[in-house]
């Protein structure tokens, strides 16, 4: 059994006088401690609303989540509220785009380290105060003492989300859940950020939850990865077999349309055709069938489902035979 | 292709920052572009990419005047562009046009597409009577790949790449050589990115275009540019055709922003050195004394590093940097060494009475 089980985990939007909106379709992963597993994917797939599910942090209200969310065998969906607040602090961590809406504007960052010091780990004031200097300096804030006195909007952007993973870390968590840490970052930043998050996983043996945009991110930090479209996990493997040979159309065809810096100049991007907005609902076969090069007439008829294939799975009704160039024909 | 297009001398913008009852006092300013020199050729892409802040929109605005510069000129086509006025500037200023990050921001929401393009034209007397404009704005549609039909609707029914296409016909409606483009593709979905990169290519070549591609994504950009100036904290630092750059970069900031972009490749990540900077990117209202690249730079001397600014120069043909140990670092006889975070601070200095400490900066293989 792995540490996080995330089975079949669907949410569902309600809003009145509106359809249902399904946000989050069917998604399954495991995380074992000291692992990273990365969910990736663009803009509007579902990565937000599958950490926020898991974390208990959506709103009750016109919402509806099924599956299981199961931690070290206890099942996260079915707490109350109190006992998941105690979980958050204690074994759960999470660490956000957004570090200034995170963190408390009127709290000096000392104090919200101290608390969840005493709070979680029943530390007495001054022992947490030295505990709180030592987290701070573990994750690069230059002097330390200075800043445990300072407020959130007296940090640089860069020392705010240090400041938010060394309030993750105060309780020493055993999952850690990281979306888009590092995205609003400069990239020389977001590189000290990822180093950091890697010692996590490698020194303490936390498991990371790893949510970006960013597939440069995934390939260096992540194991496993799931790639997300429309809601639904379409490709999954470890990161060493999902660059080498993406399968899912999509997956294939967003490494092809980004540039790489060491990729000789004049070397022409294939872009995926069409946006989001070109989606069909996975009721009524693949959603990404309007923009995908592979589509078939079954493709808008039926719902591929996932299969198992040699350590990879697969949401597709015709997958990328390995070795094939992107797709050339494109338009609007 | 050689022939020099814009030429922009010693370029300063500094921005007053104002303090009192009134804002009347100006207790200090805010270096953002701080004696910029570059040349860009006609046909060329030249990508200017730097960390936020560092100043390269304020550069670009400045070259079109939306921002009136401190100090410096640009030349234009052999024209002095700063120093037009009234009729002149207003002819000019078709010859110059300006692709925006945010394509919703930058159009207005209550004017359709039709006449967003025809606003333009008006403006600069190329509305030349019904037939030709509708001709004229046929052409630009197809030229950016949207159907006719577009004209009639308004920028919310848009995707954000379609949004941007829009964006870049109105630039193109006025025929003008040169488009600044400030991150015309960071607001897009990755997926999208490379529609509008295409797009850009396609219309250069079509169109004999000029671009300078303003962008902090540096894969994007060397993709894109034939020549790429490095910034950090209003000046540049490194610049070199795109291929050198990455090559051999030669200035210590250009080396590690080029070690910290990740690579879609786990099998290039793996093996990847990474030169890890210490500390944040200090503030351009107290930027720091001699090389501005001090406070962070792994390979920083005992001597010249804090105390005098280094000028941009040639190393090798066609390859600018601004260090002043460029030679000895790139023999290798200069070797990185560990950095100490300095606390970066809006105002007052430096004041580590603590003994900082902390992660130092170290070249480290990640794996
Ligand atoms: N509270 C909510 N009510 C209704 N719809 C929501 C709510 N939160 C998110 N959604 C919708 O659910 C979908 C998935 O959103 P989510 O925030 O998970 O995307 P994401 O993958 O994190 O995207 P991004 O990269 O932009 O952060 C989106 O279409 C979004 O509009
Ligand atoms: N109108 C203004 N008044 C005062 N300061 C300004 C003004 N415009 C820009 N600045 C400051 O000048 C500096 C350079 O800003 P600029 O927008 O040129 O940076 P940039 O390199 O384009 O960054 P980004 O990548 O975030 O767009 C910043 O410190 C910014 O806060
Ligand atoms: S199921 Fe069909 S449309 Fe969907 S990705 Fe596979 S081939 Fe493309
Ligand atoms: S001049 Fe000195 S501080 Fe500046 S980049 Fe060169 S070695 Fe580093
Ligand atoms: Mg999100
Ligand atoms: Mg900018």
């Amino acid at each position: 059994m792995a540490l996080l089980e995330v089975r079949d985990l669907s949410v569902v939007f309600q809003r009145k006088g509106e359809e249902p909106f399904r946000a989050v379709d069917g998604v399954s992963f495991d995380v074992e401690p000291g692992q990273t597993v990365g969910l990736v994917g663009e803009s509007g797939c579902g990565k937000s609303v599958t950490s926020l599910a898991i974390m208990g942090l959506l709103p009750k209200r016109g919402v509806t989540i099924t599956g299981s969310v199961s931690y070290d065998g206890t099942d996260l969906l079915k707490l109350s509220d109190k006992e998941m607040r105690d979980r958050r602090g204690r074994d759960l961590g999470m660490v956000f785009q957004d570090p200034l809406s995170s963190l408390n504007p009127v709290v000096p960052i000392g104090l919200q380290v101290t608390e969840v010091l005493e709070r979680h780990r029943g530390m007495a004031r001054k022992e947490a105060m030295v505990e709180a200097k030592t987290l701070l300096d573990k994750v690069g804030i230059p002097d330390p003492n200075r800043r445990l006195k300072e407020y959130p909007h007296q940090l640089s952007g860069g020392m705010r989300q240090r400041a938010l993973i060394a309030i993750a870390l105060a309780c020493r968590p055993k999952l850690l859940i990281a979306d888009e840490p590092t995205t609003a970052l400069d990239v020389t930043i977001q590189a000290q950020i990822l180093t950091l998050m890697k010692e996590l996983v490698h020194d303490l043996g936390t498991a990371l939850v790893m949510i970006t945009h960013d597939l440069g991110v995934v390939a260096g930090l992540c194991d496993e990865v799931n790639v997300l479209y429309g809601g639904k996990v379409v490709e999954k493997a470890m990161r060493h077999k999902l660059f080498a040979e993406p399968r899912h159309p999509y997956t294939h065809g967003l490494l092809a349309s980004i540039p790489r810096l060491d990729a000789p100049r004049g070397e022409k991007l294939t872009p995926i055709k069409g946006s989001v907005a070109d989606n069909i609902p996975w009721s009524q076969g693949c959603a990404f069938a309007p923009r995908c090069p592979n589509a078939l007439d079954v493709c808008t008829r039926e719902t591929p489902a996932e299969e198992a294939q040699l350590g990879r799975l697969l949401r597709c009704h015709n997958p990328v035979v390995p070795g094939t160039p992107a797709a050339e024909e494109v338009s609007v | 292709m050689s022939e020099t297009l814009v030429s922009v001398q010693d370029m300063k913008v500094h921005f007053p920052i104002k303090r009192g009852v009134f804002f009347d006092k100006t207790v200090g300013y805010v270096y953002a572009v701080d004696g910029v020199d570059l040349e860009i050729k006609r046909g060329e892409t030249y990508g200017l990419v730097g960390e936020s802040g560092c100043g390269k929109s304020t550069l670009g605005r400045a070259m079109l005047r939306l921002n009136e510069p401190t100090d410096g000129k640009m030349v234009f086509d052999g024209q002095d562009f700063s120093s037009l006025r009234g009729e002149e500037l207003r002819k000019m200023r078709r010859r110059i046009q300006m692709v925006f990050q945010d394509p919703l921001s930058s159009l207005d929401p209550r004017q359709s597409v039709e006449s967003i393009l025809v606003e333009g034209l008006r403006a600069h007397d190329l509305d030349k009577g019904k037939e030709e404009t509708d001709k004229r704005l046929r052409e630009l549609l197809s030229a950016v790949g949207l159907p006719t039909s577009a004209l009639r609707k308004y920028p919310h029914e848009f995707s954000g790449g379609q949004r941007q296409r829009i964006g870049i016909a109105r630039a193109l409606a006025l025929n003008p050589d040169l488009i600044v483009a400030d991150e015309p593709v960071s607001a897009l979905d990755v997926s999208v990115q490379a529609q509008v990169v295409n797009l850009l290519e396609d219309l250069q070549e079509q169109f004999g275009l000029t671009y300078l591609v303003i962008a902090h994504d540096l894969a994007v950009v060397k993709h894109i540019s034939d020549r790429v100036g490095v910034m950090y904290l209003g000046g540049i630092v490194e610049e070199a055709t795109a291929d050198d750059l990455y090559e051999e970069p030669l200035h210590p900031y250009t080396r590690a922003l080029l070690s910290a972009i990740p690579v879609p490749d786990p099998e290039v990540e793996d093996r990847r050195e990474r030169i890890l900077l210490a500390g944040d990117l200090p503030s351009p209202a107290n930027p720091p004394s001699g090389c501005r690249f001090h406070t962070r730079c792994p390979w920083r001397q005992e001597t010249k590093c804090d105390t005098e600014r280094p000028a941009l120069r040639e190393l090798k043909p066609g390859h600018k940097v601004a260090c002043h140990w460029a030679e000895q670092i790139r023999s290798g006889e200069l070797q990185p060494h560990a950095v100490k975070p300095e606390l970066v601070e809006e105002g007052d200095g430096l004041s580590p009475d603590v003994p900082l400490v902390g992660p130092a900066s170290v070249t480290e293989a990640l794996g």
